[in-house]
């Protein structure tokens, strides 16, 4: 066996030879360089966003001593006991109690140093143990916004000085800021917490799914298997090509003209939110879906008609388990997309202030991008961290659901 | 194979192109042909007028009944005429062998047999296909029920990605023919043994089917025809993607199930053909040339064109 590279004069075959790795290696740099600045950029945006977000997760709590049956507050050992304790607490004037104690522990300009965050903490621990009321307590309570910052970074001198002054007193603390997980929008960024915004989220993924999937499997699988090839199916296929393409505030006007104009559903609500993001995804899945049913090899189809299936029955026990990798891992890369939409959301007025969380898909609720978006828009210093950190959640979920999509295509994923 | 030089002449042919092309050159040059695949319509009518001298046997014994019938099956995808009047018998008793050069129509014309054709949206086909005296097109006969009446077994091992007894099992499910579990079991077991396989498999039947070697995977494959009890077995090239050993396996037990299933296979193997079959139908651009005993046509062929497939001038 003679190849012709060998037959020819030796020095040109070397050249030749030379020439061919020189490129080879060339292409390799060149794909080896794209790797590396990806990966920068994704090392430079991870990094960015823990190095301002993470502080997020974290807050500082000052202990206030406060004298409860000298101070002005009126309220009942026994009606912290009952049911309504909530409404009596938030009906109490916790506020101006925390002003004046605060006031008299570490002077007048101290008076400021609690927030919102510190009154709802306060109601909290008189509720867990009411007996608070008959004595004299120090407490470690949440402090304000703006010594929060001064405490974290710099700030402004007056701040900075109340916080030297805490801080020799040993009364500054920095703990985990379980409320940024567990409560909702605020006015005061020192009270605010992603939870509102990730339970609307889920709720909206919730009817995302439960609409977008079993309509755009069973789409895709009428189109690739049932329907005839004729210029409707033809027609029907370029328009949902190009519906996967048509940018997503268009059907956000669209879910504002139909679903609330015309159909009068409740607005700012996950179940329009759901309802308009899945008419967004849903060609996404038809796509997926019809590609994933093409690849499925025609001997299997074969195989099941030669034994006497029928149509459905090749579909359904055959085609589509063999499918359902191909379909589940373009269904979630709809809902990741679908899961980080912000513009339709906002057409259909998830953009509200929403300070409870949502109990139900016709609540007003907002989600987690919407909530990003309306934080950064925050004038208030304290917003940026707390910005920062709902990204984090933000990518957490992604990753979560990403994860979710992988586990789900390996456990399903079968050789032929 | 298509391009194997002639051993028993010294007349140069030399490719099935050229071959036709002499046959289609009193059209004119216009009669240009892609590669043989593909009859065109203007050739097929000048085969036919070769052909008519003698034209296709489709009765060579009219004593025992036939078990499948086809008249005058002619078949096309699109514009294209694949299969022309093609006239053949099955009989219950004996293994009949379709021979041919590629795209010949022999794979078409069994899979007509069990109406697999129309899941091909293109392809039409006319003429007249009888079970047991039925015919397979009319609207009492219901495709599932001929499908499992008439299996099949396709070119390329084809095992569903389940476990082996799923494979076999799942045939019967569909038909309702196992009831209970132990029905299916012993169903499993039987078409397995009828298959040769059972010995190999039996420990390890929740083991995927696909895990098999090739020939193992062929074997599974008719055990999951064999499962449904059908009358009829038809094999397209059952051998083609498989090594000498395996090959030799599966003739033997197409020896064994003689007799118990009527039996088409499809084959581009003539030795094969001669080996397992009792009765051979040779295709040519879609035409039935010749269709005997196989004994007969391959050793005195009645027409110039088998007796030049079976000796290797094209094909």
């Amino acid at each position: 066996m003679s190849s012709p590279v060998q037959t020819l004069p030796g020095r040109t075959a070397d050249a030749r030879l030379r020439k061919r790795y020189a490129a080879e290696r060339r292409f390799r740099l060149a794909g080896l360089f794209a790797v590396a600045l990806s990966a920068a950029f994704l090392a430079f945006l991870l990094v960015t966003m823990a190095w301002k977000g993470l502080s997020g997760f974290t807050h500082f709590e000052a202990a206030v001593t406060i004298d409860f049956p000298r101070s002005d507050l009126i309220l009942d050992p026994a009606a912290l006991k009952g049911p309504d304790a909530q409404d009596t607490v938030a009906g109490a004037d916790l506020q101006s109690v925390l002003m004046q104690s605060a006031g008299a522990a570490y002077g007048d300009d101290a008076a400021e140093l609690f927030g919102s965050a510190a009154a709802r903490s306060l109601g909290r621990q008189l509720i867990a143990d009411p007996d608070l009321l008959n004595r004299r307590a120090t407490i470690w309570l949440p402090v304000g916004s703006a010594i929060d910052i001064a405490a974290k970074q710099d700030s402004d001198p007056a701040s900075e000085r109340l916080v030297a002054r805490l801080e020799a007193k040993d009364s500054l603390r920095r703990t985990v800021n379980m409320d940024f997980l567990t409560q909702s929008d605020a006015t005061d960024p020192s009270a605010v917490g992603v939870w509102g915004a990730l339970k609307g989220s889920f709720l909206t993924i919730v009817v995302t799914i439960l609409l977008a999937f079993p309509i755009g499997v069973l789409a895709a699988v009428y189109l690739e298997e049932f329907a005839t090839r004729n210029r409707w199916t033809d027609a029907i296929e370029v328009s949902i090509n190009n519906l996967a393409a048509v940018p997503s505030i268009i059907f956000g006007l669209l879910g504002l003209a139909v679903f609330l104009n015309f159909m009068h559903l409740p607005r700012s609500a996950p179940l329009v939110g759901g309802l308009t993001l899945a008419l967004m995804t849903m060609p996404v899945i038809v796509i997926a879906g019809r590609n994933a049913i093409k690849s499925v090899p025609p001997s299997i189809r074969d195989a099941a008609l030669g034994v006497g299936a029928s149509k459905m029955q090749v579909v359904f026990h055959h085609v589509l388990p063999l499918a359902l990798p191909g379909i589940l891992t373009g269904t979630i890369i709809g809902m990741a997309r679908a899961l980080g939409e912000t513009a339709p959301l906002l057409m259909i007025g998830m953009r509200a202030f929403i300070a409870a969380p949502p109990t139900g898909i016709t609540d007003p609720a907002t989600v987690l991008p919407v909530q990003i978006f309306l934080w950064s828009d925050e004038v208030d210093r304290g917003f940026v961290e707390k910005t920062s950190a709902a990204i984090i959640v933000l990518l957490l979920f992604m990753l979560l659901m990403n994860g979710l999509a992988i586990y789900l295509r390996n456990r399903f994923e079968r050789r032929w | 194979m298509k391009e194997k030089m002639p051993l028993m002449s010294t007349t140069p042919v030399p490719s099935p192109s050229a071959a036709i092309a002499a046959d289609a050159n009193r059209e004119g040059p216009s009669a240009t042909r892609d590669d043989g695949l593909g009859p065109e319509p203007d050739a097929l009518q000048d085969a036919n007028a070769v052909a008519s001298a003698g034209a296709p046997v489709a009765e060579p014994d009219a004593g025992s009944t036939p078990k499948m019938r086809a008249r005058e099956v002619s078949v096309s995808y699109g514009d294209k005429q694949a299969l022309n009047k093609v006239s053949i018998d099955i009989h219950d008793d004996r293994v009949t062998a379709f021979i041919g050069p590629s795209g010949c129509g022999k794979s078409t014309f069994l899979r007509c047999l069990n109406r697999m054709n129309d899941t091909i949206p293109t392809a039409r086909v006319t003429g007249r296909i009888e079970l047991d005296g039925e015919d397979i097109h009319s609207s009492a006969m219901d495709v599932v029920q001929l499908r499992a009446r008439v299996g099949m077994v396709f070119q390329k091992p084809n095992p569903f990605p389940k476990s082996i007894f799923e494979n076999v099992a799942y045939g019967p499910r569909i038909h309702g023919l196992g009831s209970s579990k132990a029905e299916l079991e012993q169903i499993v077991e039987k078409s397995l043994k009828r298959a040769g396989l059972w010995d190999e498999v039996k420990d390890r039947l929740n083991e995927s089917g696909t895990a098999l070697s090739g020939g193992q995977q062929q074997r599974l494959c008719i055990a999951r025809a064999i499962a449904v009890d059908p009358e009829v077995i038809l094999m397209d090239e059952p051998c083609s993607a498989l090594d000498p050993i395996a090959t030799a396996k599966i003739e033997e037990l197409i020896h064994e199930l003689r007799g118990r299933y009527a039996i088409a296979i499809v084959t581009h193997n003539m030795q094969q053909a001669a080996r397992v079959s009792q009765r051979t139908a040779f295709f040519h651009l879609g035409e039935l040339i010749e269709y005997g005993k196989t004994s007969e046509i391959f050793t005195n062929p009645r027409q110039q064109r088998t007796q030049d497939y079976i000796t290797g001038r094209y094909g």
